[in-house]
């Protein structure tokens, strides 16, 4: 506890950070409908990194920063100027053009001086994880200026018949703020911590302070979580927080046309989730009829979750062989392990191992891998053979189940008028 | 008498020309994957052979692009070495296109040197296509062990001698001369390491298996469980746990591995970064095969030192 205390609460600290200043120009990116416009910011920084890299300046330092800002300059002048062409053409257009031309020259500098490769990735894969406090002391500050400018700004910024010059200083500003982001969070978060909080915010407020206070809320929410997570899972804490950020996009995108609670509507829903598990029940009982020694996404993760389905559909003949295979393979690999760490001991303490020895071990480890490899396949083998064998009955039982699940009569309407409805009020 | 003398002279400058082409010519064309494999097939090949590397030194192998270039060098080669062991599977798909049938798998143009080498960390089975049996693939890194390099010269020797049979007595000259010259060297080595013996220290990636043997180190983990995927949180904080516990005051990286990581735990440890070349190019200073262990050896006895005061 003390340990996970101490590894996520600055990390936390910086996600509060970003989400804070990342809604605002969410929702200023939402509104002008430039998604994207941060993927290709970051990288023009990038590449004024790395041409500063090229020029002999160290990697981390105010020359390469220099470099990196100066060319967002000149990309935030770019994409002022074309805002008049939006019309003609979508200015997202111009914003993927600018990525990837920006992702290609620098790829084709770097591979110059092959040194450089690292640099780049590292400015674009930021981790937040490692985020210190000196990090914060700089961006904490720098973003509040910047929200502070902005706020007292932001009539100008955002009104549509501001000039070109308000769109340069809303892209150089923004470009700022991105370019030190993305090397802290990586690419992937930051487009997170940009658009999904100001996306639940617009979907469940129209002011815009509102937006911003459910857009902080949730972010802060999410990233909370998404540590969590990866912490108690011993999972990559960037794609955790980037798949959790999603999830709750989802569940605000489900949540929505809920708001208000009427009877009539959760009943509607309760019938759509219905209807998908039918659906789902129905599609895998005929899948596993037709193939049934082919991959059974449902079956597999049902028997994964609760490994006693398995006596539903083996003889106890088949269950007996599959556990002892079961046995066999996980004593293997117990085995191997045992060898490798008395292998790895060996290299620095006690006597070391002979060549030969080492040789011994290694061919020991191969047969207990091909060993290994026998027993799974007797594994799937057996469960192939079970499930061909009951496939007829298991597959029919699904598609009872589904139609047992499946909302036939709801209050005198067919489920598939409730559903016809409930599309016409979506769209 | 002018013109003959021109003429005589354009002749001589032909024939010289004709000969050193001819020369270049006769040269036996070897690619290599890696730059070790390159070093250490020059080593055994001297000027009878022309070796050139496709994976561009202190570049990740395991990720490497191929490059249109390094199509039209397999064409023209007469042998090809690669690491092997699924380091430079990307290689497998290059030769299928260069339609070379002379370095094709089993042909005598193909050289695995990982051949007969005593395999460290074997576990699960290989990726790559191995003759139909899918073995446990070891750690590839086995040219970080000097004492390999035995073997693989042994190897590279078989397959130039099978190739160029008229060389053959020079090219087993050759490797014995640069054996004498590597075991001297190797005990020098692990004199200047005798101090690091068994101190704990931490690696970015899993790639000093075989230095570590050879020399007796302690890696007592790495940050980086799966190839290039980032480590989780919980698996920093064991490493820093670890670090605690066990004292540990080193962290060992490449040039092209990430520095976030280190940087963060040495800074949480009050340990140092130590950046080792895992292959020759790697970093300036280790130009060729010797100078590789010279500098690797060097900067970490260095650093241990630095680390005790």
């Amino acid at each position: 506890m003390a340990d996970a205390l101490a590894m996520l609460w600055l990390p936390f600290l910086a996600a509060v950070c970003l989400v804070a200043i990342h809604t605002w120009f969410g929702i200023q990116v939402l509104a002008r409908n430039i998604v994207f416009v941060d993927l290709a910011l970051a990288q023009i920084a990038a590449l004024g990194a790395t041409v500063a890299f090229m020029l002999g300046h160290a990697a981390q330092g105010g020359a390469s920063f220099a470099y990196s800002f100066a060319f967002t300059l000149a990309a935030a002048l770019l994409l002022a100027f074309t805002r008049q062409w939006a019309g003609r053409v979508p200015q997202e257009a111009l914003i993927g053009v600018i990525y990837v031309m920006a992702a290609a020259t620098a790829f084709l500098l770097v591979d110059q001086a092959p040194q450089g490769a690292e640099h780049i990735k590292q400015i674009l894969t930021g981790n937040i994880l490692t985020v210190g406090g000196d990090d914060l002391i700089l961006i904490a500050p720098l973003y509040a200026m910047v929200g502070i400018v902005h706020a007292l700004l932001r009539n100008q910024l955002t009104s549509p018949q501001s000039g070109w010059w308000w769109d340069f200083f809303f892209y150089a500003s923004f470009g700022l703020v991105v370019t030190s982001s993305v090397a802290l969070a990586g690419v992937l978060l930051v487009f997170s911590f940009l658009i999904i909080p100001a996306a639940i915010g617009l979907l469940y407020a129209e002011r815009l302070s509102r937006q911003l206070a459910i857009g902080w809320a949730a972010g802060s929410l999410a990233s909370l979580a998404g540590l969590v997570l990866s912490y108690c899972l011993d999972l990559p804490t960037g794609a955790t927080m980037v798949c959790v950020f999603g999830a709750a996009l989802a569940a605000a995108g489900i949540v929505w046309p809920l708001r208000g609670g009427s009877a009539e509507k959760l009943r509607s829903a309760g019938a759509i989730v219905r209807c998908a598990f039918a659906v789902m029940l129905a599609l895998s009982g005929l899948w596993l009829m037709t193939a049934p020694r082919a991959d059974q996404p449902l079956v597999d993760v049902a028997e994964y979750a609760v490994p006693r389905l398995r006596s539903a559909y083996m003889r106890e003949v088949e269950l007996e062989t599959w556990r002892d295979a079961d046995d066999h393979a996980e004593r293997y690999r117990r085995e191997a392990e045992r060898l490798n760490q008395r292998e790895a001991q060996s290299r620095w303490h006690g006597k070391p191992l002979a060549e030969g020895e080492v040789r011994r071990i290694s061919s020991f480890l191969k047969s207990y891998a091909e060993m290994r490899n026998g027993e799974e396949f007797v594994k799937r083998e057996v469960r192939a053979r079970a499930r061909e064998r009951t496939r007829w009955v298991l597959g029919s039982g699904l598609i009872l189940l589904g139609l047992a699940v499946a909302p036939w009569w709801r209050n005198g309407r067919k489920a598939s008028e409730v559903l016809r409805d409930k599309h016409g009020e979506l769209s | 008498m002018k013109a003959r003398a021109a003429q005589a002279a354009l002749l001589v400058l032909s024939l010289s020309a004709f000969a050193a082409n001819a020369l270049a010519q006769q040269r036996l064309l070897v690619v290599a994957t890696t730059t070790d494999l390159k070093s250490l097939a020059e080593a055994v090949g001297g000027d009878q052979v022309l070796v050139t590397s496709m994976v561009p030194p202190a570049m990740d192998a395991e990720d490497y692009q191929p490059r249109p270039q390094d199509l039209g060098r397999l064409r023209h080669a007469r042998m090809v070495v690669r690491v092997g062991l699924d380091y430079d599977l990307w290689l497998d798909r290059l030769l299928r296109q260069a339609n070379n049938p002379a370095l094709l798998r089993g042909a005598d143009g193909y050289v695995d040197a990982s051949f007969a080498i005593a395999l460290l960390d074997v576990r699960g089975s290989a990726v790559g296509p191995q003759g139909g049996h899918a073995h446990g693939s070891g750690n590839p890194h086995y040219w970080l062990d000097p004492a390999n390099a035995q073997i693989i010269t042994a190897t590279l020797l078989e397959a130039l001698a099978r190739l160029d049979p008229a060389n053959a007595k020079n090219y087993e000259a050759r490797r014995l001369a640069f054996l004498d010259r590597l075991a001297p060297k190797l005990r020098e080595w692990e004199a200047a390491l005798s101090g690091v013996q068994g101190k704990p220290m931490l690696a970015y990636h899993n790639s000093w298996a075989y230095f570590a043997r050879r020399f007796r180190l302690n890696i007592a983990g790495t940050i980086e469980v799966k190839s290039g995927i980032a480590p989780s949180p919980a698996h920093l904080a064991l490493l820093l746990r670890t670090m605690r516990e066990m004292r540990i005051k080193l962290i060992v990286k490449q040039p092209f591995e990430s520095e976030k990581y280190p940087a963060f735990l040495a800074a949480k440890s009050g340990g140092a970064v130590v950046v080792l070349a895992a292959s020759v190019g790697a970093l300036p200073e280790a130009a060729d095969y010797f100078a590789l262990f010279d500098y690797n050896i060097k900067a970490l006895s260095t650093a241990v030192r630095a680390s005790k005061d």
